[in-house]
């Protein structure tokens, strides 16, 4: 069995085109608030504050129902209009997730990981 | 708590330190971190793979933010020569419970893992001994967090040799 890349915890909010973490093919995992989906298309897009992104979600079988908390960890596809899209292999509904303690547990977390 | 009694514990690392774990040399059951020896490990993460076969074994990755972790389940307890000196009814018992954990493990879900530290091919992984899946939506914050706290309060912590 191939290894499988680790999913980078990163923030909407922080998925912008200056981040390290905005390259084609990286793999991520991305948290938000279902706003939309497409039946047809199976994109979803979900949102965290002011920022949303496109989840192509054609691989999962996943009840998705809108206003939902989902994460998903995926590779990041870059178009060439430089839209973004999660093409995502694994999704969970994580409704009853506390978000605050989620960013103040990150950032624990990244912080840790500097100092090693 | 000293090095010794972290022996036999089920130590709970986050993937990137797990991962950096070394063999000791002469002692393929122990492994080295920061000079002490460990040989049981505890990981939740979401399951990310799964490579099933049947009666033999279910090998699966556990992604929990910071890496993937190679675990594999073993199926083979009424085959294998391994156990074949064990009472039959254990035996059966131990396979039981391994196909049940193996029916849980299912691609998305958040596992608790618990199990040996062991190596295959150089690479590092843990051969399970027990799975529970979390219903929880918040374990996987706080097992990073239980894991920050019991590396700065515990698996860090240099050893004092207790004087003569």
């Amino acid at each position: 069995m191939a290894t499988i890349a680790s999913g980078a915890l990163v923030t909407l909010e922080e998925l912008l085109p200056s981040s390290p973490h905005f390259k084609h093919g990286i793999s991520l995992r991305v948290t938000g608030k279902l706003q939309d989906y497409d039946v047809e298309t199976a994109i979803a897009v979900i949102v965290d504050r002011n920022a949303s992104l496109k989840v192509d979600t054609q691989h999962l079988n996943l009840n998705l129902r809108i206003g939902s908390i989902i994460q998903f960890i995926g590779e990041l596809l870059l178009e060439p209009d430089h839209e973004a899209v999660l093409k995502a292999r694994v999704g969970r509904n994580i409704d009853g997730m506390d978000l605050n303690l989620y960013r103040q547990s990150l950032q624990l977390l990244r912080d840790f990981q500097a100092g090693r | 708590m000293d090095a010794l009694q972290l022996l036999n514990t089920h130590v709970k690392l986050l993937a990137f330190d797990f991962l950096t774990l070394k063999p000791i040399p002469h002692e393929p059951t122990s492994f080295c971190r920061k000079g002490k020896r460990l040989s049981r490990a505890e990981t939740v993460g979401i399951v990310v793979s799964r490579d099933f076969k049947p009666n033999r074994f279910l090998k699966f990755d556990i992604d929990d933010g910071t890496g993937c972790i190679p675990c594999v389940l073993w199926l083979n307890q009424e085959t294998s020569r391994h156990f074949s000196r064990r009472c039959p009814s254990d035996v059966r018992l131990i396979s039981q419970m391994a196909t049940e954990f193996s029916s849980l493990v299912q691609l998305g879900v958040i596992a608790r893992v618990r199990g040996r530290i062991t190596s295959f091919r150089g690479n590092l992984q843990i051969t399970v001994s027990d799975v529970v899946i979390e219903r929880d939506p918040n374990s996987q914050i706080l097992h990073w967090l239980d894991c920050l706290r019991l590396a700065r309060n515990c698996y860090d912590k240099v050893a004092i040799a207790p004087k003569a």
